[in-house]
């Protein structure tokens, strides 16, 4: 009872300000916009961990300094860079999901849903991004660190774990912020696939109440708060990990 | 530099990359020369596929000359003395630096009347005009910002210096700070000339007659699978033979400046 009331004391607000919000009101409308702004910040929400662990693994191959490791990570990383996130979308679903249906007998079994092609893409995309980042911290360690733990006697895969990885993760954690916020407005292109996140719910909105300035304010907003929120963690976590002599 | 260019001689990584470089279009060449007929549906829907992308190298370059010179200026103003000129303007940046392209795209396309009225002539205002304005929303954001931190990035006595020869604030900018930001600004410029690029792609998604939208309908009109891949091959190649070059530079101007 207080949460209608409270809707229809903002819908009538924001009416008189020249905007329209009715749809709230509504139980259909309202439930599939929610849901909209649910499944972006799921979207997002997975998609952080899979492209971070995803681009460490990259700049593992990269840095290994073995050219059958090195080479296809590298092609792989220069054509996501240099292409466009929706046309990898678009080849993935229309081709490869294409190939997956036929190989298990018929699109009514493919496993393969349109979120999945939306977080494998743009994970793997911002992955690749990541992992530039890391391998340029990675080769920023200076020689003298890796020979002092050399010297120590930790074995190669040590150095790897316990010296160069929290180093170069320190160096390029500005990098990787700025990825991650390129992230979080990445996910819209998963509008292009009918994965309901929140254009694709504001479309189905907008569609029926021609009230596009009103979504988009709200849209806007959203983005610039989790944009900021993102911002701000990532400041907080350059903080605590500041490596206080090293200038980081 | 990479690992692998290190570890390598030279030449041998030079091949690498550019082996990088013609492997797309090769894959279709040989392809479509090993099936005849997928050739001869490439060969007919290659114009097509090409006015699209000259689409495309439109919008990227009209939004980038709009997106700079509005994101110059507001680069300027974030740093004005006044208040009442600043907020406004980091507030703009701030959102929509953070906003997604795709929903500035949607946001200009649907708000935006489909045509204007100047002196009583009915003027059109196509998608692709709202698509340029969608993608120099955020051009200039990034401008701006881009901006700010070159000018920011001067040392200060270069102002007092500029003060001390009787120069005035405007005077200074214009002459002295102005010039040496244009350098440092150049190689990040060059990331956003190439991350416009590869937006102008979501114009398809609002019915901008560009190369994703063009590979679609060359795609459900020849109803092939081994048609669909190669055309989809194609968008990759021509955006990767635009982008490729610009990434290979401004990383080569990063080296140099950082060296410099």
């Amino acid at each position: 009872m207080q949460d209608t009331s409270m809707t229809s004391l903002f819908v009538d607000l924001t009416n008189r300000l020249g905007l329209n919000y009715e749809f709230l009101a509504t139980g259909y409308e309202a439930q599939i916009w929610r849901d909209g702004f649910i499944t972006t910040l799921y979207l997002i929400a997975l998609l952080i961990p899979v492209s971070l662990i995803a681009g460490l693994l990259f700049a593992a191959c990269l840095t290994s300094g073995r050219l059958w490791l090195s080479a296809p990570v590298r092609a792989f990383v220069e054509v996501t860079r240099n292409t466009p996130t929706l046309v990898q979308l678009m080849f993935s679903f229309l081709v490869l999901n294409t190939f997956v249906s036929n190989l298990v007998g018929g699109a009514q079994n493919n496993p393969l849903t349109p979120f999945f092609w939306v977080v494998a893409v743009v994970g793997l995309h911002i992955a690749a991004l990541h992992a530039e980042a890391i391998r340029a911290g990675i080769e920023a360690v200076p020689s003298a660190t890796v020979e002092a733990a050399r010297g120590t006697g930790f074995s190669k895969l040590q150095i790897l774990r316990y010296v160069e990885v929290p180093l170069a993760f320190r160096a390029s954690l500005p990098a990787i912020v700025n990825n991650l916020i390129n992230l979080v407005k990445l996910t819209t292109v998963g509008n292009a696939i009918a994965v309901s996140e929140i254009t694709y719910a504001s479309i189905m909105v907008w569609t029926q109440r021609d009230n596009v300035v009103s979504l988009m304010i709200v849209i806007l907003l959203f983005f610039s708060l989790i944009n900021l929120a993102v911002a701000r963690i990532g400041l907080w976590v350059e903080r605590k990990l500041a490596v206080p002599g090293y200038g980081l | 530099m990479t690992t692998l260019a290190l570890s390598e001689p030279r030449k041998s990584s030079h091949l690498l990359r550019n082996i990088g470089f013609v492997a797309l279009p090769l894959v279709i060449l040989l392809w479509s020369l090993t099936d005849l007929t997928l050739g001869r549906e490439l060969v007919t829907w290659f114009p097509y596929l090409a006015s699209g992308f000259m689409m495309n190298v439109v919008i990227s370059l009209c939004a980038m000359t709009l997106g700079t010179s509005v994101g110059a200026v507001f680069g300027i103003l974030e740093l004005a003395p006044y208040r009442l000129v600043r907020y406004p303007v980091v507030a703009y940046v701030q959102v929509f630096r953070n906003a997604p392209h795709l929903v500035l795209i949607f946001a200009t396309t649907y708000i935006f009347p489909f045509e204007i009225v100047v002196a009583g002539n009915y003027l059109p205002f196509p998608d692709w005009l709202k698509a340029v304005i969608g993608l120099a929303i955020p051009a200039s954001a990034y401008v701006a910002e881009i901006t700010r931190g070159a000018i920011l990035s001067i040392p200060t006595t270069q102002w007092e210096a500029a003060k001390g020869l009787g120069f005035s604030r405007s005077q200074a900018l214009r002459w002295i700070i102005l010039p040496q930001c244009l350098r440092r600004s150049l190689p990040p410029w060059m990331n956003i000339l190439a991350s416009i690029t590869m937006g102008t792609s979501l114009a398809s998604l609002v019915g901008v007659h560009e190369l994703l939208h063009a590979a679609t309908d060359a795609s459900t009109s020849v109803r092939r699978l081994d048609f669909t891949i190669i055309a989809y091959i194609v968008v990759m190649a021509a955006f990767f033979t635009l982008c490729y070059p610009i990434s290979r530079l401004t990383r080569r101007l990063e080296r140099r400046f950082n060296a410099a």
